[in-house]
């Protein structure tokens, strides 16, 4: 597909948030070369990002991927700045996969991790920069007037007698034969003209219409639809099926076995659909996982009796100050399996061409997404190529590619277009989980204060299931036979020089604010076989929870105000207090409420940014009812104001849904027991609080956004809980019980 | 069996199972690809469209029902004019609604016919009418403040 064709489908076709990747650095050469794909006719192409074509068309090749969360206009805002050209005036690319496009925080090339604008902040700006410098120079040879004297606006240099203006397009042949400048100067923050103030987004218009192309609207010409009966539990075997019926029906056109089940193609989804009802699958299932929420938890409490597990931070000594307290606070919190639910279910297309093949898929790894169609087509990364669509939502989703692994061997066996599309039912039964989490908490107070706190988390590395196809997309040159030798290497070396450290079971637990004395946070291991990945905000969705829920219980048993509370252990920690403060003011924390509602707080520091919220909360006939919710952020710089409240909004909503109604659970033959929306509930429009998102002005560097909105949303609605009822919610989802206020 | 439907204001036959649901038929059949499937069984609005001005999941619309011509189909590409943008389209990006955009094109086709029905809907009205569109991403209170500008400036 060429690039042109590319961009057609983009703007045709013209997408939450991620989650903390971890990636290998396995000693070794380079990767594959990059898929830098043939330009327009006389375009200059200084850098992996950026094109101009002589039509004066500037094309960015954005390398994260849009779920939702703003990349598509935040990072053009990003080159629009330093580049000076008007964001709306820039065309955004897609990015094919890439040495280039290789996210420096993870060594893949991973959108997560609310880590977008974070490591494109310096990069994408002196890109912008850089070829900025370029055309400025290359004005002043042809006005033979000094480089300083240029300035530039919205894709022109201005000459110093205010009158004469080159278009940069003009500028493109002898731009073409200058040099790159090793070092450029980039914009000050007070000459920002795009960065703070670009607020709408450069894909709604799309997205209004229904222009916008994902994954699921890829239209090829001859293409059939595949769907895949997959094992009914986690780990069965297929033994045998009988497809004769499903055969029969009209528009089937083939039923193949593949690693991960049984794929029926058909001319169209309904069909396909229909023939796999009629399939007889026998399936082995003496291997298959049977596990329930009950029997995790139990396991992960004999793990946590058994093995005190591994100290990951340590200051005083938190055991014998607990050992010599008159007093311990002992709690327990539970945070279950949970679902991703992305509004647009997993799906992917692919192609054989006479080069290869080619494939299209909502993903959040690109790069990943090669090493999974490699895996299961016999092509190897360099014969595939990868096109990213926008993405109907990521949340970490999008980060496990085994939808990408099922249509590649497919379209490879079918040797004809294929798009595979996952029901509603296949992609929550068949999602990789947000794991549950066990917390154990022993504290002591000491004159109004925490004097001794240990922390016990247990559960499951995520890395564990996710070296799957990250480790080999670090080593694409890799032959396919040590995929899984290198994902084996990278689970081994984790938290060694080869491998950085997992931080998913601990992260929003390590880094707890609160100057406590005797410390102690410990992960013990226990994985109960059931898949896991990243979820909105990771490790920090239930640490957050464990944490925030734990600190009020201190404060009560201290006696004191919640805020207030946690206040007196934020001396040295000026924007944990300032952003706690700015939400209990807002908040109107202390004031009376009308009856049969209360306040709960939250602090929570993930990606960087520092978010507290107070949630105004009550019950109602027997339901808990959410009515409003104050949230404080500082996220440093933002490079869109709007864009970050969008995700604040979204953050929050994110978490009081996981706080209602979030959990899947097995029968005792291990089927899961939820499969859609009517049992998989997602919080409604009828039952959105009023959000007061609250935004600290800051010049310190841009933090995350996607993911920080999400933690405290959930203590902070079990705290208002506690103070409503004195029940003290230790579980999610929360229950009203029997406690109507 | 060819079934002929009108949709967008135009006749269009396609030769599909007459058991398939008309979302299926739109995207695969017609080539709209605006119209989303999202769960396939009435419960997230996704796949909104206009059938004779009513906001009707096409996810469980037999293609049958509205089969003949008789009956006028509206997908989220027939919803504007020629020239511009419907005023809910306006609204929409006036308050900066899409996150990853994938729910919008039902949440839009739900809020049209409500204020087509009702041009001066209530805070509740809203609440009990959009709540059959999820959104995962969390755009309820924009997508309640555009209906409302609408719904306000309608009355003005």
């Amino acid at each position: 597909m060429s690039e042109v064709s590319r961009r057609e489908l983009f703007r045709l076709g013209a997408a939450g948030s991620g989650a903390l990747v971890l990636g290998m650095v396995l000693p070794g050469c380079a990767t594959a070369p990059d898929e830098r794909e043939p330009t327009r006719v006389g375009a200059w192409s200084p850098n992996a990002w950026l094109e101009i074509d002589p039509q004066g068309g500037v094309a960015f090749t954005l390398d994260r991927v849009e779920m939702g969360q703003g990349t598509v206009t935040g990072i053009t805002t990003l080159v629009a700045e330093e580049l000076a050209v008007a964001p709306e005036n820039i065309e955004v690319v897609f990015a094919p996969v890439g040495d280039a496009y290789i996210n420096p925080q993870y060594g893949l090339q991973v959108t997560g991790g609310s880590a977008s604008v974070r490591t494109s902040w310096q990069r994408v700006r002196e890109a912008g920069a850089r070829v900025r410098a370029v055309l400025l120079a290359s004005a002043a040879e042809v006005w033979q007037e000094p480089v300083a004297s240029l300035t530039t606006e919205d894709g022109h240099v201005l000459h110093p007698d205010g009158t004469q203006r080159l278009a940069y397009r003009e500028l493109l042949e002898v731009a073409s034969r200058q040099g790159m400048p090793e070092k450029v100067t980039l914009r000050r923050p007070e000459d920002f003209r795009y960065i703070g103030k670009h607020n709408r987004r450069l894909d709604a218009l799309a997205k209004v219409t229904g222009e916008a192309r994902f994954g699921i609207d890829v239209e090829l010409e001859g293409m059939r639809y595949a769907v895949v009966a997959r094992p009914p539990a986690i780990g069965a075997r297929l033994v045998s099926f009988d497809d004769s019926r499903a055969r029969q029906l009209p528009g089937v056109i083939d039923v193949l076995a593949i690693e991960r089940g049984v794929a029926v193609v058909a001319e169209s989804y309904w069909q396909a659909m229909k023939a796999r009802e009629e399939l007889s699958i026998e399936w082995d299932e003496s291997d298959a996982v049977k596990v329930t929420q009950d029997s995790v938890f139990r396991q992960y409490r004999q793990a946590a009796d058994d093995s005190a597990g591994d100290t990951e931070r340590n200051e005083g000594d938190a055991a014998r100050a607990l050992e010599n307290a008159d007093q311990v606070l002992e709690a327990e919190y539970e945070a279950p399996f949970l679902a991703h639910a992305t509004m647009e279910p997993q799906n992917a297309t692919a192609m054989v061409t006479d080069w290869g093949l080619e494939v299209w898929a909502p993903t959040q790894g690109p790069d990943m997404a090669r090493i999974a169609a490699a895996r299961t087509s016999g092509y190897s990364p360099g014969e595939i190529r990868v096109h990213t669509t926008f993405l109907g939502g990521g949340f970490g989703r999008r980060l496990t590619q085994e939808y990408v692994e099922e249509v590649a061997e497919i379209a490879s066996q079918r040797k004809e277009p294929i798009k595979l599309v996952w029901s509603r039912e296949d992609d929550i039964r068949h999602d990789v989980f947000r794991p549950a989490m066990l917390h154990r908490f022993h504290g002591a107070l000491a004159d109004g204060r925490v004097r001794a706190w240990d922390h016990q988390i247990t559960g499951p590395l995520i890395f564990d299931w996710f070296a799957r196809n990250a480790a080999a997309a670090q080593y694409p040159w890799a032959p396919r036979m040590f995929y899984n030798t290198l994902a084996s290497v990278g689970r081994l070396t984790e938290d060694t020089f080869l491998t950085p450290k997992d931080h998913s079971a601990i992260e929003g637990a390590v880094d707890v604010p609160y100057a406590v004395p005797d410390l102690q946070v410990r992960h013990t291991h226990s994985d109960a076989g059931v898949p896991v990945s990243y979820w909105r905000s990771v490790g920090h969705s239930h640490n957050g929870f464990a944490v925030e829920t734990f600190m009020d219980e201190l404060a009560h048993r201290a006696g004191e105000d919640p805020v207030a509370f946690r206040l007196r252990h934020l001396e040295d920690s000026p924007r944990h207090r300032d952003v706690l403060e700015r939400a209990a003011e807002a908040a109107d924390w202390g004031a009376p409420l009308p009856d049969g509602r209360a306040r709960g707080v939250a602090l929570h520091r993930s990606f960087g940014t520092f978010v507290a919220q107070v949630v105004e909360a009550g019950i109602e006939d027997g339901a808990i009812r959410v009515h409003r919710v104050t949230c404080a952020a500082d996220c440093g710089r933002m490079v869109n104001p709007d864009i970050v409240r969008m995700q604040m909004e979204g953050g929050i909503l994110f978490g009081l849904t996981a706080a209602l109604y979030g959990e899947v659970d097995w029968d005792d033959n291990g089927r899961l027991e939820q499969s859609n929306f009517h049992d998989y509930t997602l919080m409604r429009h009828d039952e959105t609080p009023e959000l007061n998102i609250l935004l600290v002005e800051s010049g310190e560097e841009p933090q995350g956004v996607g993911e920080p909105g999400t933690p405290p949303a959930i203590p902070a609605l079990g705290n208002a809980l506690f103070a409503l009822t004195g029940e003290r919610q230790r579980r999610t989802p929360f229950r009203a019980g029997n406690a109507d206020a | 069996m060819t079934i002929t439907v009108r949709v967008n204001g135009t006749e269009q036959s396609v030769d599909a199972p007459e058991d398939t649901p008309l979302l299926w038929v739109l995207r695969d059949w017609m080539g709209l690809k605006g119209t989303k499937f999202g769960c396939g069984i009435g419960q997230c609005g996704a796949c909104t469209v206009h059938i004779d001005g009513s906001a009707e999941r096409s996810c469980i619309t037999p293609v049958a029902r509205v089969a003949g011509g008789e009956v006028s189909v509206t997908t989220i590409e027939g919803l504007a004019d020629e020239d511009s943008l419907h005023p809910v389209q306006e609204a929409w990006l006036e308050h900066n609604v899409p996150q990853c955009g994938y729910c919008q094109s039902g949440q839009i086709m739900s809020a049209a016919a409500l204020l087509d029905q009702e041009p001066a809907p209530d805070d509740e009205r809203i609440n009990e009418f959009m709540a059959g569109n999820l959104c995962r991403c969390g755009t309820y209170p924009r997508i309640h403040a555009a209906i409302r500008s609408v719904a306000d400036g309608g009355a003005s």
